[in-house]
């Protein structure tokens, strides 16, 4: 027996149980595939569950507004209505949502007061949809319109108008980190270089919104939802608490969904439909969130930023240390997980450079917005806009080439493992090779040529080069600074059963979502138990019965389920080992499992199939010595090893890897528009072990996409009153094929040496990057004009006016 | 708005007669009265075209077009597309080229695609990504649907190899 000390999840697939792997590694096509490119994949709405009644909310007009009446009689007299919920109910049954920061969490339905346009004041469950909406029209609400607060800046101030009085401040959160000597990196440096820069508020779109079916049990008091959730357990967790039930009583069933990106974790639909089962007892209720409600009131709006940030640098370019100080506009409540996206650059604050003093001061500010939600990247995505143009001020600054200065001030490849200021470790890296490599591919040197002739021609031609890390395996560790009362860690489990007939039957907790997680689960255990894809299975379940897990966010699952896999099949491999040892007459030790077969150390040819072993197992217990092992299942749950709680100064072992990767944009901006054309991308980046290189590719190209989206066209824009003024997709913009360029990328592999098969995180890499890329490319576009624009999006108007403010100076 | 139609259409090659309110869009027609759910809604005001299906041949936004509308008319739908099982040549190439994430914004290219395909003895490049223009995703980034429709053209003759 190996025991529990020498055991460990295999770091690499050299360690797997098989000579040539086949599948693992190589770019095999989606198992996910086929039902969804048929129609036959289900989604939440195409549940049809008899009995079923449907939901339409009735929403605030109103940024700010007291709520004096409401009168639901008439709706509830119309043919076909079954049940209207007010705050009032809520009130009754459901406890204020938790909130981060804590405390700040509010109700699902509006109790007294509407703090956003589009907050839910009442819901109807009728027999149909239309039936339900033109009984939102028959609810009489009494408003008192109060002064909205939409600039964070303002709201922030002494005499705004407060959200919640009781509070006596919009401030949700207030914090200085210090890391290391930053006054004296300041003081010592040749140059200090101060911006200001804005970033707006955007957010995830998937092209599915939310969706809920809620079934009341009166009986046992409890709820079961079928939904479009994300992370299933944490989402029943959060409802088990708003309702006041143990977890035992909520089952969450989690459907294939179309997209998340962090933006369907909204509380409030399944709440509400949840009540108005209750209230039409039982009987299931149907709530599909409609776009303009997801734009409006979704978990779609995150990050709305104001920077001033600061670079303290000496004349070789070498970074001495930074200064960021962040506004962020959190919205009306606390209710989603905004909030920790101020928070997570921690893990990564420094980026890619030996930076050794920074500073960091976060205010978080509650205004009359829809709360901010999650959206992929968390948070890094805005702060390496900051950090990667102030490394581009300097070295504009310093006449360095934007190359250059990186080259200058990477993390040295023999200092990993590596601890920034801020206190995370990065776990592996060689930043230098990624750039050299990036270069190589690119041409960059060329480039530049290329762009001073065109300068001279008078075009507005620029490149963005940055580089990036992308904390993975995320942690809950870092954010009790926001008062989160979770653990330190977030596991991930799976169960893997065989039978005689040569099936892998894998149980997991998520949902399709489309990163292709049940395809690599799949490539890996047709390797590890040598059989054919169409062998294994890879089935979800729901949150009663499926193993402890979080599922997919914040660039963990690549990590923490290959864990899980590999922890349940070693345990199977032991088991099946010791048991084969009695069938071979040998002893406990002398048999391994390899190539499908169970044999005998340095005697190949006394072997058995694992098949054979399987079968013995389950039928012949006659074969075995009392106490042997014969389930020929396991379930093991993988969590981050190593990680501990934040210190005074927030620092922390919390995200487990760290993927790199360097971007380069190439744009040209039209002087007479302001318009931004992305004419070429590349990308090269190293996630450590690839399982599947075509959904890397697949990830890197759909990140950049939305991160082009980001930098140029996407942005929910408020007016004074916090009325919401891009409330469909022609004024919200998502990029269509015209806007995003193919990417041209390039691997680099440095293993994790903390992961199993030494796999890092990198679904939300590429979007952490592109909007950096493209943005430094606008501005070194418009350098020869001496202007910048520091408003992302860089839309067509903003551009404009910065050649405007140039010509005018002129 | 009260007062139901007969809706008498074929789908799919299969004729269906259905009621519905006037008010009642295609795209719910086909899928909560007919149970064809793999059309998908994203947005509801024609931008996204997650919901595009045929009707008469040319590629519609089935969210854009009531349900009374179609009375009449030959429509076809993702679930119109295999056999059996058997997968096109569009959805085959979707596969092989790594063409969909999600999945949920992928009839719609798929069924554009169809339209594109079907319709044109010849195909070009650009025709391709004028098509894949008007449909929204946001996972892919579109560079692998855009080879997915390539590799389906070549595979039904309308592109040079």
């Amino acid at each position: 027996m190996v025991s529990k000390a020498e055991w460990h999840l295999p770091r690499s697939l050299e360690e797997l149980p098989v000579s040539n792997p086949r599948y693992i590694g190589k770019p095999v096509r989606k198992v996910e595939a086929p039902p969804l490119l048929t129609g036959k994949a289900q989604f939440v709405d195409d549940l049809d569950l008899p009995g079923m009644l449907h939901c339409a909310i009735l929403r605030s007009p109103y940024g700010h507004a007291r709520i004096k009446r409401i009168d639901v009689s008439a709706a509830l007299e119309l043919p076909g209505v079954v049940a209207v919920v007010t705050g009032q109910d809520m009130q009754q049954w459901v406890r204020p949502l938790g909130g981060i920061p804590s405390g700040w969490g509010t109700h699902c339905l509006a109790v007294d007061k509407a703090r956003f346009v589009g907050e839910p004041i009442a819901a109807v469950a009728a027999v149909d949809r239309h039936t339900a909406e033109d009984a939102l029209d028959l609810i009489e609400v009494e408003f008192e319109p109060l002064p909205a607060v939409v600039n964070a800046l303002e709201a922030k101030e002494e005499g705004a108008p407060l959200l919640y009085e009781d509070k006596g401040t919009n401030v949700m959160f207030h914090r200085l980190f210090t890391w290391g000597d930053v006054d004296r990196a300041f003081q010592e440096a040749d140059h200090v270089l101060t911006e200001q820069f804005r970033w707006h508020r955007l957010g995830a779109n998937p092209i599915e919104t939310f969706g809920v079916i809620a079934q009341w049990d009166p009986v046992e008091n409890a709820v079961t939802c079928w939904g479009s959730f994300q992370a299933p357990s944490f989402s029943a967790m959060g409802i088990a608490g708003a309702l006041g039930l143990p977890l035992s009583k909520v089952k969450l069933v989690p459907m294939a969904h179309g997209g998340s990106f962090g933006g369907k974790g909204n509380p409030r639909g399944a709440l509400i439909a949840a009540v108005l089962s209750r209230k039409a007892g039982g009987r299931p209720v149907k709530w599909i969130e409609d776009r303009l409600e997801y734009l409006m009131a979704g978990g779609g709006q995150a990050w709305e930023r104001f920077y001033e940030a600061s670079i303290a640098v000496k004349n070789d370019g070498t970074i001495l240390g930074i200064r960021i100080k962040l506004v962020d506009d959190i919205g009306a409540s606390g209710e989603n997980s905004g909030a920790i996206s101020a928070i997570k650059p921690l893990a990564a604050f420094t980026g890619c450079y030996a930076i050794p003093a920074a500073q960091y001061e976060v205010t978080m500010v509650a205004t009359n917005k829809n709360p901010q939600s999650a959206y992929r990247g968390m948070g890094p995505p805005a702060h390496y806009v900051v950090l990667e143009q102030i490394v581009d001020m300097a070295a504009r600054h310093l006449g360095l080439d934007p190359a250059e200065i990186r080259r200058r001030n990477f993390i040295p490849p023999d200092r990993f493992p590596y601890t920034i200021p801020s206190g995370n470790e990065y776990d592996s890296g060689n930043y230098p090779a990624l750039l050299d490599r990036l270069m190589e591919m690119s041409g960059y040197r060329e480039l530049r040529r290329q762009q001073e002739q065109l300068r001279r021609e008078g075009r507005l031609v620029g490149l963005g080069l940055v580089s990036a890390v992308e904390p993975g395996a995320f942690n809950m560790n870092v954010y009790t600074i926001l008062g989160v009362p979770a653990g330190t860690a977030v596991p991930e489990g799976a169960t893997v059963a065989l039978d005689p007939f040569g099936s892998v039957r894998v149980t997991v907790g998520f949902a399709l979502e489309g990163q292709g997680q049940y395809t690599f689960v799949t490539q890996l255990m047709a390797d590890y138990f040598c059989v054919s894809p169409e062998q294994v299975k890879v089935t979800c379940t729901d949150t009663l019965s499926a193993p402890v897990h979080f599922g997919p966010g914040g660039s963990r699952l690549a990590v923490a389920l290959t864990g899980a896999v590999l922890g349940a099949a070693e345990t199977l491999r032991r088991k099946l080992e010791t048991a084969a040892s009695y069938l071979l007459g040998c002893q406990p030790g002398e048999v391994e499992l390899m190539d499908g077969m169970l044999r005998v150390k340095g005697q190949p040819e006394r072997k058995m199939s694992w098949q054979e072993v399987v079968g013995a197992m389950s039928a012949r217990p006659d074969l075995f010595p009392p106490g042997t092992d014969l389930s020929t299942q396991a379930t093991y749950v993988w969590v981050p090893p190593d990680r501990n709680m934040p210190d005074e100064q927030g620092r922390a072992k919390s995200y487990l890897t760290a993927a790199a990767a360097c971007h380069l944009a190439l744009v040209e901006v039209d002087p007479e528009t302001g318009k931004v054309d992305v004419l070429k991308y590349w990308v090269v980046d190293d996630c450590g072990t690839r399982l599947n290189p075509a959904t890397v590719a697949g990830m890197t190209q759909g990140g950049v996409a939305q991160g082009i989206g980001a930098a140029l066209m996407e942005e929910y824009v408020y007016d004074a009153d916090g009325q919401l003024l891009t409330t469909t997709f022609m004024d919200y913009l998502l990029p269509t094929i015209y806007e995003v360029p193919p990417v041209e990328s390039a691997e680099m592999v440095t293993p994790s040496p903390f992961t199993p098969l030494g796999v890092k995180g990198m679904g939300e890499g590429p979007m952490i990057s592109a909007p950096a890329a493209v943005i430094c490319a606008v501005n070194d576009a418009l350098a020869p004009l001496g202007v910048r624009v520091t408003d992302v999006p860089a839309s067509p108007a903003r551009v404009w006016k910065a050649i405007a403010q140039a010509r005018g100076q002129r | 708005m009260s007062g139901k139609h007969t809706i008498r259409l074929t789908v799919n090659g299969r004729q269906y007669e259905a009621e519905a309110e006037p008010r009642v869009t295609l795209v719910d027609f086909l899928r909560h009265q007919l149970g064809l759910t793999g059309t998908h809604v994203g947005c509801e005001h024609g931008v996204c075209g997650a919901c595009t299906v045929i009707v008469n041949g040319r590629a519609v936004r089935s969210c854009l077009m009531l349900a009374v509308q179609a009375d009449g008319a030959e429509v076809i739908t993702i679930e119109g597309l295999s056999e059996d099982g058997r997968l096109h040549p569009i959805q085959e190439a979707f596969a092989e080229a790594h063409g969909l994430q999600c999945g949920f914004c992928t009839p719609g290219f798929v069924m554009s695609a169809y339209e594109l395909l079907t319709r044109e003895r010849e195909v070009d490049e650009e025709a391709i990504k004028e098509v894949l223009g008007g449909v929204l995703c946001r996972c892919t980034g579109y560079k692998a649907i855009y080879e997915s429709v390539r590799l389906a053209a070549r595979k039904m003759g309308k592109l040079p190899a």
